[in-house]
């Protein structure tokens, strides 16, 4: 039994106590198209909810269309992404070999597998008549719901590793992967001209998106900071300035939202503001993380808070 | 008794050998590291490299004593570490200085990260209680990279596969130890029985605790002693801190900690799918 | 050991299991003070203050094993009048000789007794002086240990001056650590306990390298540990098989079994040579036997009485033909050929540039090796070719190269550390033109047959008249490695039946034997040294695994382990005893004696071993006593006493006399210039050199494996945390380290392994340096050894390469000079060689050669 007390001055030349992840640019891609996937497929599937009323459907229709289209396109191309990483893409899958709820990255596959059909079922039969149509209503009730998951589990797929950073804020990082979910969607949403009610739609889902990113975010921070090495990636690095550019640029978006100007140009500049403030998020969570594992005193300081009580 | 053996004689000595100096009495297998008697000669990374035909990992002079290899990795199964403390070892009259050794190895954990994370079920735990990467399946997503809480498994880029050590589970298969274990000239990484190795470990640090060095402690032993890995299969008998030797104080396996980040997804869904039907309804009028 | 040995040393972690103290003494903290108890920093090249201050200990405090002193060591004998020891002459025995430049040990004898050598080396002795064919035992003893000349009172003379004090002042060991280092040797030795010495090249490559392993054997002596379980000095050798080359020798001056090769000047015929070296005491008395038996294993048939067994077709020496004379003889343009088997002489021995420019001056060359190392490619990748001061089109060398098989794609034997020879199997062909030596010899020696079938110039006889016919076998029609072995251990001439050891031999050339003392290691017809019996199954002597010399005997001595009664010191250390009831000796081991009794004395007219009586364990010296004093056959005197090495850093704090007054210098300033022998301002640090585990020798072997070379990449330097910050030297970094010889670039490793020490006042910095690296293979580097000059000792003509004095500056700053083709690295100063004499051992020949070695031994014809 190891009585001695922790001590983060002790390391071993400064070396890394666990590894950086393997991953490259593709997963961060990844979190922000597959979470925009997501939650426009959501957005979609509750636009189906509200619109038993033929006159509302009507209304929403090009709205929806919009979001299936992020849904298909957004998995998609999040799912080429996710395979390019891979070590060995020819297998890719192997990842369905098992279902394995330890895993959120099994788990994650299992939801896109069944998103991204789903997204794609809708996008193609939803508004057809007869049993295709059924198909497509169906569908884009399960995508709605698969696309809730695909835009969260990430959250926990970052949070489920020894990386201090993610380990350490692993109660709100769900949180703030749906929040930019929701945010990044709307942002895209707002590229394109809409009317009401579509417009107030996006603006409400689009709004608190951006209130959830920004709190969570500052959430994550805080909970990473209560560990001091764990916290220092934030302040410190190439990592931390993304992540100030990603809290700056989600704020400017929600701004420039409040803004009572009807403009298109306001629109679009809230959008791309919202997307560029959330795509930058995606990439800092990911460096921050790395940047954390490097350092051993990190992974050292967290061990030292971490009580075994309290693990089940 | 012939003067010379054939090699199926030599086989069938050594096996014979290996099998009553181990009492079956369980199929769990495993390392006691006892770094108190390693000498530092690396036999056990050469034989490891020599062994499984790994490549080499780069020529990097690194400057930390004679440690040039670094870390484990996808193509290093073995690495010793060379720690050079201002501060002598109980039992040595050398001046105010001691030079410890550990050889690193993957811990082969009871509650293994690697395998608890891994998509494809290539990770599995063997007959012999080991946790084995199989090639054939890992397709290289790298999440067990990041859920190895010592950082021992990694993804060999020329490859794309995961590796890490595998005890030797084709020798085993072959009632013959591990090529580390019998490469290391005095004994120091002991590899049998998990109970009786738990044993030996015991009675050891009695013995050293005895004859003055108090230093000495194991790490890893068992669950009572590593709670977050429930217990190391491959454990160590040291003389310093944990992070001394680059090893986790208090190491805990992720998926120990994931219920309630579940739980904050399952939240963060739901309220995005209320979001959803709320922006919706709410822009009726 | 741990760096070096890490197999064997499993056996010394296992002593320190059962609870053995482990004293690890060594300029650096290595792998080995790591797990040792006790852990002695020295100054490289103070050894012998340290063993004399534990001697001084010994003597002063009469920790000595009295019964073992007084009976089985030469303590009670009276040396001559004439004798003078190093405490009256500032450092120098009587008797040098400053025209020839070396001792006449005449007046280091016995009390009224002839010189007579045991074997090996000697030169020293007038060739003429056969007078008296006495045995060589002292005429004049006195057990109590009282008399003013007798032994024991000259050894505690000569000693007195090894206080604690003086040794921390000479080598930097504290005076409480050698005190303690001490008591505990004298603690854990006597009747219930004996202690081990193991010591390599750190001790041998010195200038007195030889006297080092006296003054152990001294230790050893007095605490009664020689020839004792437990006990004994262990000589780790450098290589697998180095103790078998010294057997069965690649030695200038030795034919198998440590038989000297004849002399031109003296030993015109084979009664005079066996005459020469026939000892009338102890077992050197049965020489012609085995002389006789090993020209008849050479000439088969061809070797009659009448042609005095062709005696005269063995080559006879002229001089010393050590490596460093013959490469000098090189550079001078005297030698024609080299082959170079399995060695890379401009890496494993110093001053590569010298020995590079006898390379460029050879007709041809042969290297056979795994790769192509250093030596063999000399002529297009060298620092002097890099620099463009040679080009290779200038050189007219030949080279030829030969790949070679390794161990593991032949059969052939290795003889370790214990004289064990262990047979190793070949387990796969060797690949393409790859070949063993055995086969490479056998051809070659096939073909020179071949050549000569048909000649009639006397010169050609000798190849001629070899018996040559091992059968072979194999693909490629290699020889039976086992037909060699078979030859090696002795046959009846007419029968070809094997014999059972050397007590078989006859001088009558009925018997033929390559190698006395390996006699026995096919005996009955098996391959002694092919068995593998586990340790399970026999007693802890484990005598039927593999076969060691002679006799399978695993102690030598083994006589020491009994008292004069034969009745063993205790019971815990039995090993050998006298069964009174048997009459013979009976043991664990092979015993010395074998009907021989405690109680046996020799008559007044025997003659050889039969002078040996029953209480004589050290039966290959001429009175069978163990020397604690060397009446003759060492060249530097028959005391060891502290010597300065050639390049110091201070002066000699015990003598007036710097260096080993015997040392072979080579005076050549043109290409093997010399340091200042202390306080030279250009080079105030001390350099040595060592191994690491992850390397072996001068890389051959390892430098072309990934998985060795990705160990220890690059060529370092270790210097201390004290030095780097002195200097400059930063952790990781670079260095660049000078000697008037050569400079070279090396990474630098900042380590408390490395310890300033306080010597005389003043702070000491050493440097420490593996020599693995050099321009070829998969890792490269620059080669410490360059740096070293060409100085030995004198009994054995090792290297110095423990310690010289250099220089170190941070950063890359050496541009791969070489004095030799480059000039001068340094301001020249005065060379001082005078310093490094009294003006008595002074030797300046009016012959207006600056070469010393001419003179040292007979002198080149």
């Amino acid at each position: 039994m190891n009585r001695m007390p922790v001590d983060a001055d002790v390391t071993y030349y400064g070396r890394p106590m666990i590894k950086p992840t393997v991953w490259g640019v593709d997963i961060p891609l990844y979190y922000y198209l597959g979470g925009a996937a997501g939650a426009a497929m959501t957005l979609g599937a509750a636009m189906q909810l509200a619109s038993r009323d033929p006159i509302r459907r009507r209304e929403l229709r090009k709205l929806s269309a919009r979001c299936h289209w992020i849904g298909i396109i957004g998995s998609s191309i999040g799912g080429v992404f996710l395979i390019h990483d891979l070590g060995r893409p020819s297998r890719f899958l192997y990842m369905l070999r098992v279902f394995r709820p330890t895993s959120p990255m099994n788990m994650g596959a299992w939801i896109l597998a069944f998103a991204a059909p789903g997204a794609i079922s809708t996008g193609l039969f939803i508004n057809r008549r007869g049993l295709l149509g059924a198909l497509g209503e169906v569908s884009g009730y399960v995508s709605g719901l698969f696309g809730a998951a695909l835009a969260g589990y990430t959250g926990v797929l970052v949070s489920n590793t020894v990386l201090p950073i993610w380990q350490q804020s692993r109660r709100w990082m769900p949180v703030l992967f749906v929040g930019s979910a929701a945010t990044t969607a709307a942002s895209i949403l707002e590229l394109f001209a809409e009317d009401e009610p579509a417009r107030r739609v996006t603006e409400a889902f689009g709004t608190v998106g951006r209130l959830v990113e920004i709190a969570a975010a500052k959430k994550v921070e805080q909970l990473a900071s209560a560990i001091p090495k764990v916290g220092e990636p934030f302040r410190q690095g190439a990592p931390g300035l993304l992540w100030k550019a990603a809290s700056a640029l989600t704020i400017a978006s929600f701004v420039v939202s409040l803004l009572p100007s009807k403009s298109m140009k306001k629109r679009r500049l809230g959008g791309l503001l919202g997307a560029a403030g959330s795509l930058c998020l995606r990439f800092a969570v990911h460096y921050l993380g790395d940047a954390s594992a490097r350092d051993p005193k990190a992974t050292i300081q967290l061990q030292s808070h971490e009580l075994p009580e309290r693990v089940s | 008794m012939a003067s010379t053996l054939s090699a199926g004689e030599a086989t069938a000595l050594e096996v014979r050998a290996g099998r009553d100096d181990t009492v079956n009495r369980s199929s769990r297998k495993g390392f006691f590291t006892d770094t108190t008697i390693c000498i530092g000669c690396k036999a056990c990374e050469v034989a490891c490299k020599q062994w499984n035909q790994l490549p080499d990992d780069g020529f990097v002079f690194t400057g930390m004593s004679y440690d040039n290899t670094g870390a484990l990795g996808a193509s290093t199964w073995r690495h010793v570490a060379f720690i050079e403390r201002p501060v002598a070892l109980s039992t040595q009259d050398g001046g105010a200085f001691s030079w410890l050794f550990s050889s690193d190895v993957c811990k082969h954990c009871a509650r293994a990260g690697c395998l608890e994370s891994c998509p494809t079920g290539a990770i599995v735990r063997t007959e012999f209680d080991s946790v084995f990467v199989q090639p054939d399946i890992c397709n290289g997503c790298g999440y067990c990279v990041m859920n190895c809480p010592f950082g021992v498994i990694d993804r060999r880029e020329s490859d794309g596969r995961a590796w890490k050590c595998t005890l030797c589970y084709d020798r085993l298969k072959e009632d013959m130890e591990p090529a580390c274990a019998k490469a290391c000239p005095t004994d120091s990484i002991k590899f049998g029985d998990l109970e009786v190795l738990r044993e030996t470990a015991r009675a050891r640090v009695e013995r050293l605790h005895e004859n003055g060095m108090h230093e000495a402690y194991l790490y890893g032993a068992d669950a009572a002693d590593q709670p977050g890995t429930e217990g190391l299969n491959a454990f160590f008998l040291l003389v310093d801190k944990p992070e001394a030797y680059n090893l986790p104080p208090r190491p805990v396996v992720p998926t120990k900690l994931v219920k309630e980040t579940w739980t904050s997804f399952a939240f963060a869904a739901l309220g995005l799918v209320t979001v959803a039907i709320g922006s919706v309804f709410a822009a009726r009028r | 050991m741990a760096e070096c040995h890490p197999v064997g040393f499993r056996w010394v972690m296992k002593a320190k299991e059962r609870g053995a103290t482990i004293i690890h003494v060594d300029p650096r903290f290595t792998r080995t003070s790591a797990v040792a108890d006790i852990y002695v920093p020295l100054r490289a090249g103070s050894d012998i203050a340290f063993l004399g201050g534990i001697i001084h200990y010994i003597l002063e405090n009469e920790r000595f094993f009295r019964d073992y002193v007084v009976n089985y060591t030469n303590a009670s004998a009276i040396l001559s009048d004439e004798f003078r020891d190093t405490e009256d002459n500032d450092g120098l025995f009587s008797g040098w000789d400053s025209e020839k430049a070396q001792y006449k040990p005449e007046n280091w004898m016995y009390a009224g007794v002839e010189p007579q050598a045991a074997a090996g080396k000697r030169e020293s002795d007038s060739p003429t002086d056969k007078k008296g064919r006495r045995p060589i035992r002292a005429e004049h003893t006195d057990p109590s240990l009282q008399h003013p000349r007798c032994v024991f009172q000259v050894l505690k003379r000569h000693f007195q001056r090894y206080t604690p004090e003086m040794v921390e002042k000479t080598s930097g060991v504290p005076a409480r650590l050698l005190t303690r280092v001490a008591e505990a040797l004298c603690h854990n030795s006597g009747r219930e306990r004996t202690s081990a010495f193991c010591y390599a090249v750190g001790w041998t490559q010195h200038t007195m390298g030889a006297q080092y392993i006296r003054t152990a054997c001294i230790i050893q002596l007095l605490l009664g540990n020689l020839g004792r379980p437990g006990g004994g000095i262990l000589a780790l050798r450098g290589h697998a098989s180095i103790q078998g080359s010294t057997d069965i020798p690649t030695l200038y001056n030795l034919l198998p079994g440590y038989l000297p090769l004849p002399r031109a000047k003296s030993d015109h015929d084979l009664k005079t040579y066996n005459e020469l070296n026939q000892s009338t005491s102890g077992w050197w008395g049965e020489f012609p036997k085995y002389s006789i038996s090993l020209l008849k294993a050479w000439y088969g048939d061809a070797a009659t009485a009448a042609n005095d067994w062709c005696f005269k077709h063995l080559p006879a020496i002229t001089g010393d033909h050590s490596h460093m004379n013959t490469v000098a003889d090189m550079a001078d343009g005297r030698v024609k050929g080299y082959f170079v088997m399995g060695e890379n002489p401009v890496v494993g021995t110093v001053n590569g540039a010298l020995h590079r420019e006898g390379l460029r001056k050879l007709e041809w060359l042969v290297v056979r090796d795994f790769q192509l190392i250093e030596t063999a490619e000399f002529w297009r990748d060298a620092p002097e070719i890099s620099r463009g001061e040679i080009s290779p089109g200038d050189i007219g060398t030949e080279v030829f190269f030969f790949p070679a098989a390794a161990h593991t794609e032949k059969d052939g034997s290795f003889t370790n550390t214990q004289r064990l020879l262990q047979w190793h199997h070949k387990a796969v062909e060797p690949p393409g033109d790859c070949r063993s030596e055995l086969d490479f010899i056998f051809k070659l020696g096939q073909r020179l047959k071949e050549l000569y079938a048909n000649s009639a110039d006397p010169k050609d006889r000798p190849i001629r008249d070899m018996t040559w016919d091992y059968p072979t076998e194999g693909p490629r029609l290699e020889p039976s490695a086992e037909a060699v072995l078979q030859e090696i251990n002795g046959y009846t001439a007419n029968d070809r039946k094997l014999v059972d050891g050397f007590t078989a031999l006859k001088d009558d050339g009925s018997t033929a034997c390559g190698c006395w003392i390996y006699a026995g290691c096919f005996k009955d017809g098996v391959n002694q040294t092919a068995r593998r019996k586990p340790h399970w199954e026999q007693n802890w002597v484990a005598p039927e695994w593999a076969w060691s010399w002679p006799h399978n005997r695993r102690i030598l001595y083994n006589r020491a382990s009994a008292d004069p009664e034969g009745k063993p010191w205790s019971r815990q250390k039995a090993y050998v005893w006298w069964d009174d009831e048997k009459q013979k000796w009976t043991g664990y081991d092979e015993p010395d004696f074998v009907n021989k009794p405690p109680s046996y004395r020799p008559p007044p007219d025997a003659f050889g071993k039969d002078t040996i009586s029953g209480m004589d364990p050290f039966i290959m010296q001429a009175d069978g006593k163990g020397w604690l004093y060397v009446p003759t056959g060492l060249q530097d005197g028959p005391l060891p006493a502290h010597y300065e090495p050639q390049e110091s850093v201070i002066r000699n704090p015990l003598y007036g006399q710097q260096c080993n007054p015997g040392r072979m210098e080579w005076m050549r300033k043109k290409d093997n210039p010399y340091h200042q022998p202390y306080d030279d301002p250009r080079f105030p640090y001390v350099l040595t050199t060592y191994r690491l585990t992850e390397h072996h020798t001068a890389g051959g072997m390892s430098r072309w494996l990934s998985w060795l070379s990705e160990l220890q990449p690059e060529a370092f330097c270790e210097v201390s945390p004290e030095l780097a910050a002195a200097v400059g030297l930063i952790n990781a970094g670079w260095a660049t380290i000078r000697s008037a010889r050569a400079e070279i670039e090396a990474r630098v490793l900042v380590t408390r392994r490395i310890r300033p020490l306080q010597l005389n006042g003043r702070t000491m910095h050493q440097i420490g340096m593996p020599y693995h690296w050099s321009s070829k293979g998969l890792v490269r580097g620059d080669c410490p050894n360059e740096l070293f000059p060409f100085v030995a000792d004198p009994n054995v003509s090792i290297m110095e390469t423990k310690a010289i004095s250099v220089t170190i500056e941070p950063g890359r700053h050496g541009k791969n000079r070489r004095y030799i083709t480059s000039g001068p690295l340094v301001p020249e100063l005065p060379d001082r060689e005078e310093d490094r004499d009294l003006p008595a051992a002074r030797h300046r020949p009016e012959t207006g050669h600056h070469d010393k070695t001419d003179h040292t031994k007979e002198g080149h014809e």
